[in-house]
């Protein structure tokens, strides 16, 4: 028998059993697929097991008892997708985060995400409103015909799809990858930790064999991926217990560790809009003074600091005198060239 | 008993080559929703599901042959095709789908995360309350592996929100429109929230303008729930809505060095029209504003100049003599 009708044949037969089936009566019922030596048998009945459970279908093992003799079942509550249980607006939130992100085209597990969505349905009450809405947030945030990035989209998602995986299974992966400040083109290995995503583009997080230390890449300068094919269910690499995901994701381009910390001051004039004051991340200090914002940040990397508020309208950097004397010259430069 | 019924179901199911577990997965979905849904157009189930009508006729081939034992006619899944319509007989138990694999709702999760809203703990909870017992300590895992991005407004903000998208209430806008910098009151039927490259909008009924707009989320200040209901928008509506305006005129071309052409052309909408000897990059933005172009080309320090058209490169001028001279 193939293996998939094997295994909804096998989830069928649990569901239905009154009370749970030994590993005899199995082997009974199914003797093309777990005949043979016991061992074997046994074997792909594991596998078989865990395959279930990745797709949703809890099998137990449960011991005798006064009432029931000893085997597997299919715990019906553990089995069936509950209501949610949840007011509309919460669904509306499940419903819209879902469909925005799935128009993406590239998101960790997109697949999945797709198969949530449907499930959605049965796990609310009367989501009527909320899909409505997520249709038209997936119609809306889709990329349109002839839309550049349109096309690259496939192959973002597949290394998305790739390194999800390996994130979850913890294998480790090879990436050929090119540098952006060098442009050079290096071969490593990874243990893939995380994934994450910061304006619009995802990065890789993970232990770096080839420089000893946990870096970033960005996705789209991975050129090449292979994720190591042996063994897919034994793990390659634990992921330490101090590592934080949210810390590196949220980091602004000024706190990347480039130098020692040094504090900056940074001047918007008024009317300065809620999201340039949000720009400057949740560790800035903002105060208003003389119908201006003035924000203060701790920058270990105040060059990215300097290309962020030279873009800012009416803003301008304040101090350090040095990096206010850089901003001069870069935009003097500029002038220069297009006068 | 019926065991010549299985292995002709079994030789139909070889001549089909699809990734098993999809379809699987699929197919555990596709039996509650037929189930449900009575009668559901072969169509309309096999856009639910993702598939071409094709593959799912393959799918209810393939279900036809799943049964438990002793596989008596009755103990076989049961479904039919009649007038391009699906209906199902017998469902064996499969009436209603599995709960979220760990993966499906972690996806779901971070994208619940990166939204937010004030039910977002509670969400994420129940979430994680409908993955199998044995799972949900690989889900708070997965969760902490996958972070996509920080909510665009404060909690209170989208709470309101995602409620009257949810109870189709009128909502009034505290909102900054960033063309004449200044905050404004707008009264908006909200329709759905979106995302397109890396911002979060608001898509709703503009009352006073009489047409709907889209609305950036990190732009909104204040927002109060009003009584007044609405109808939703018809499809067609729907169809022809746009978070931003047909792209017109000669789009923005922006001139990079080697330094900043990477990091350019790794953000989305961005198109390279030409390569440098030495790595630099013309690029092309279409549908930019002027504003836009000045603010992306700043965004590389030195690095980047809009070339084209002349009106984008005198906008892009003119900002870099302002902010030249604020820091003289």
């Amino acid at each position: 028998m193939q293996k998939a009708e094997r295994l909804l044949d096998l989830a069928a037969f649990l569901l239905r059993a009154a009370e749970p089936v030994s590993w005899r009566e199995i082997q009974e019922q199914f003797p093309a697929d777990y005949g043979g030596s016991e061992e074997a048998a046994v074997r792909k009945f594991e596998r078989d097991k865990a395959e279930l459970l990745e797709l949703g279908i809890p099998v137990r093992w449960v011991s005798q008892d006064e009432d029931l003799p000893a085997g597997y079942l299919i715990d019906r509550d553990e089995f069936y997708l509950p209501n949610l249980e949840l007011p509309p607006e919460d669904l509306a939130l499940l419903y819209l985060a879902g469909s925005a992100a799935l128009a993406q085209g590239a998101f960790p597990y997109a697949k999945d995400l797709a198969h949530a969505l449907n499930k959605l349905s049965f796990a609310a009450r009367a989501p009527g409103a909320s899909e409505t809405a997520a249709l038209a947030a997936r119609h809306l945030s889709s990329a349109e015909e002839g839309e550049p990035g349109r096309a690259g989209g496939g192959a973002l998602a597949h290394q998305l799809e790739e390194l999800s995986a390996a994130v979850m299974a913890k294998k480790r992966v090879h990436l050929a990858y090119q540098g952006a400040e060098r442009r050079a083109r290096t071969e490593r290995d990874v243990d893939p930790y995380g994934l994450y995503q910061s304006g619009s583009a995802w990065f890789l997080v993970g232990w770096c064999h080839l420089r000893r230390d946990v870096r970033t890449f960005h996705l789209a300068r991975i050129l090449e991926l292979s994720v190591n094919p042996a063994a897919p269910r034994t793990p390659d690499f634990a992921v330490p217990e101090s590592f934080e995901l949210h810390a590196l994701a949220t980091r602004e381009t000024w706190e990347y560790a480039i130098h020692a910390p040094q504090r900056c001051t940074v001047r918007l004039e008024g009317p300065v809009s809620p999201e340039a004051r949000a720009s400057f991340g949740p560790r800035a200090q903002v105060r208003e003074e003389d119908g201006a914002v003035v924000v203060e940040v701790t920058a270990t990397n105040a060059e990215a600091l300097l290309r962020h508020v030279i873009a800012l309208e009416r803003a301008q950097v304040v101090a350090p005198a040095q990096l206010r004397q850089k901003a001069r010259a870069v935009l003097a430069g500029l002038a220069e060239r297009l006068a | 008993m019926s065991p010549a019924r299985k292995p002709g179901a079994r030789r139909e199911v070889a001549a089909v080559k699809t990734d098993p577990r999809e379809r699987l997965r699929r197919v555990l979905f596709l039996v509650p929703y037929a189930v449900q849904h009575r009668g559901i157009p072969v169509k309309e189930l096999a856009a639910k599901c993702e598939v071409t009508e094709k593959v799912l006729l393959e799918d209810l081939d393939f279900l036809l042959g799943v049964g438990c034992p002793p596989f008596a006619p009755d103990d076989f899944l049961d479904l039919y095709v009649e007038g391009d319509r699906v209906y199902v007989a017998l469902h064996q138990s499969f009436s209603r789908p599995p709960r979220f694999t760990e993966s499906e709702a972690a996806a779901l999760g971070a994208a619940a995360q990166a939204l937010g809203g004030e039910g977002k703990d509670r969400a994420l909870a129940a979430l994680r309350q409908s993955v199998p017992r044995d799972r949900r300590k690989s889900f708070d895992e997965l969760m902490g592996r996958i972070y996509a991005g920080s909510p665009p407004a404060p909690g209170s903000v989208l709470g309101r929100l995602q409620r009257a998208i949810a109870e189709r209430r009128e909502v009034r806008l505290r909102y900054f429109t960033a063309t004449r910098a200044a905050e404004g009151d707008r009264t908006v039927r909200p329709w759905t929230l979106a995302q397109r490259f890396g911002h979060w909008y608001l898509y709703g009924f503009d009352l006073a303008r009489d047409r709907p707009l889209p609305f950036r989320l990190d732009r909104i200040r204040e927002c109060t729930l009003g009584e007044a209901r609405f109808e939703p928008p018809s499809a067609a509506q729907l169809a022809k809505a746009r978070l931003f305006s047909e792209t017109q005129g000669e789009p923005v071309r922006v001139r990079l060095a080697a330094r900043a052409a990477a990091w350019a052309l790794s953000r989305p909408g961005v198109a390279l029209v030409a390569r440098d000897e030495d790595g630099g990059a013309v690029v092309e933005v279409p549908g930019a504003s002027e504003d836009w172009a000045t603010r992306f080309a700043l965004s590389f320090g030195g690095d980047a100049e809009v070339i084209a058209p002349a009106s984008a490169r005198r906008h892009f001028a003119e900002a870099v003599k302002r902010s030249l001279a604020r820091h003289s």
